[in-house]
């Protein structure tokens, strides 16, 4: 037990060795995992919108169809009419980030679980939240926007630009890790070693992953409005 | 467990924004050309409709009007043949009466003419009787006796002849 929690908590993440710049340009284990979660994403969109028809839809069809519908209407609906043209954004973020958190269904570990892969999401979400406010105000107003309502408070809005996205890509990596944790411990001390981690690994995997990256999205276009406000 | 490195994150916001690109292009794109082209029918079949809608009052209205000429013209036919069948009645009337007339003159015409001859007939033989009877009496010698047989003799075949 104690050698599988130090694999995943304390392991080398390096999965590609490159021998130049003293391991520097090393690739992650999660970022080949989330190129895996890409590969499985776009197949599944290949297939999905595979020979789309105007009339008589297939079953295939209506499905993709609501479930675009659908996801935008979940993104749509968090940010915004200003801000629709960044729902297509958010809805790529929730499907990656409710692939990746699921794929320790298959044995994998979630790419999620890597402090890398959610710095690289809470700063992509940064830069859309302050390149939307830009966008919308204009330089000038968005640098005056940090003194508002007031001056005094502008330190803490400056603050802000860095919490924010180190409150997003914390949560999303320790909620990750903490359930991947707790699987594992599950695994190794429940007597019956299928039926009640499988039950289980229901809830950590497959809910508190969607929760989670619904979370991410949901906490990023609340910012997005609040900048475009 | 919270090392990172900058090529992985670097990394990884490439990968973010290839499966953005791959998501726009393959799943958002596709779908929303397809409710553009579903929109598109739609209008268009709206728009035909209403086309059709318009097109339909228009004639309605044309075939209204139509019809309210039609009954005018029937009215202006029916009232000239009315009129066209009182003068042809006026004329043959009026024929009828003229012809009338015409008959009626020739026949008093005729009835004086017929009387005329009758006359002319009548006082020949009067005159050839006078001529009898004065060759008559000439011829034979006589009495006063005779002489009133011979009248009433004249008088009695003028009578008969007279008849």
């Amino acid at each position: 037990m104690k050698e599988t929690l130090y694999e995943i908590l304390m392991g080398d993440k390096a999965l590609i060795h490159i021998p130049y710049g003293d391991g520097f340009f090393d690739i992650y284990k999660s970022v080949v995992v989330s190129w895996l979660v890409i590969a499985i994403v776009f197949f599944l969109i290949l297939f999905m919108t595979r020979d789309l028809k105007v009339h008589n839809i297939s079953k295939r069809q209506a499905a993709v169809e609501s479930f675009v519908i659908w996801i935008r209407g979940v993104t749509g609906g968090m940010i915004g009419e200003e801000g629709y043209r960044y729902r297509d954004y958010l809805g790529t973020v929730l499907i990656f980030i409710a692939f990746s958190n699921m794929i320790g269904l298959f044995g994998l570990t979630p790419p999620t679980m890597d402090i890398t892969i959610t710095i690289a999401l809470s700063i992509m979400s940064i830069i859309l939240v302050e390149g939307a406010g830009i966008r919308r105000k204009g330089v000038g107003k968005w640098v005056k926007g940090f003194a508002q309502p007031m001056a005094v408070i502008a330190p803490m809005n400056v603050l802000e630009l860095f919490i924010r996205p180190l409150s997003l890509c914390m949560r999303l990596f320790g909620n990750i890790l903490g359930a991947t944790v707790i699987m594992e411990l599950i695994k190794v001390a429940m007597p019956l070693p299928v039926i009640v981690p499988a039950a289980l690994s229901l809830y950590f995997d497959i809910f508190d992953g969607a929760i989670q990256a619904y979370v991410f999205v949901f906490l990023t276009s609340l910012y997005i409005k609040e900048a475009l406000e | 467990m919270l090392t990172t490195s900058f090529v992985n994150i670097a990394c990884t916001i490439i990968n973010l924004l290839i499966l953005y690109f791959i998501a726009k292009k393959f799943l958002f794109q596709r779908i929303d050309n397809i409710f553009m082209q579903r929109k598109e029918e739609v209008d268009e079949a709206t728009k035909a409709a209403d086309k059709a809608t318009q097109e339909a009052i228009n004639t309605k209205r044309e075939y209204e009007k139509k019809i309210e000429l039609a009954d005018e013209e029937k009215e202006q036919i029916l009232s000239d043949i009315k009129k066209q069948g009182y003068d042809e009645y006026e004329r043959i009337i009026n024929d009828a009466k003229k012809k009338g007339e015409q008959i009626l003159i020739e026949a008093k015409h005729n009835a004086e003419v017929e009387n005329e001859r009758a006359k002319e007939v009548y006082a020949a033989q009067l005159t050839d009787m006078v001529i009898d009877a004065a060759s008559k009496i000439a011829a034979t010698k006589h009495s006063t006796q005779d002489d009133l047989e011979l009248y009433d003799k004249f008088i009695s075949e003028a009578g008969v002849s007279n008849e």
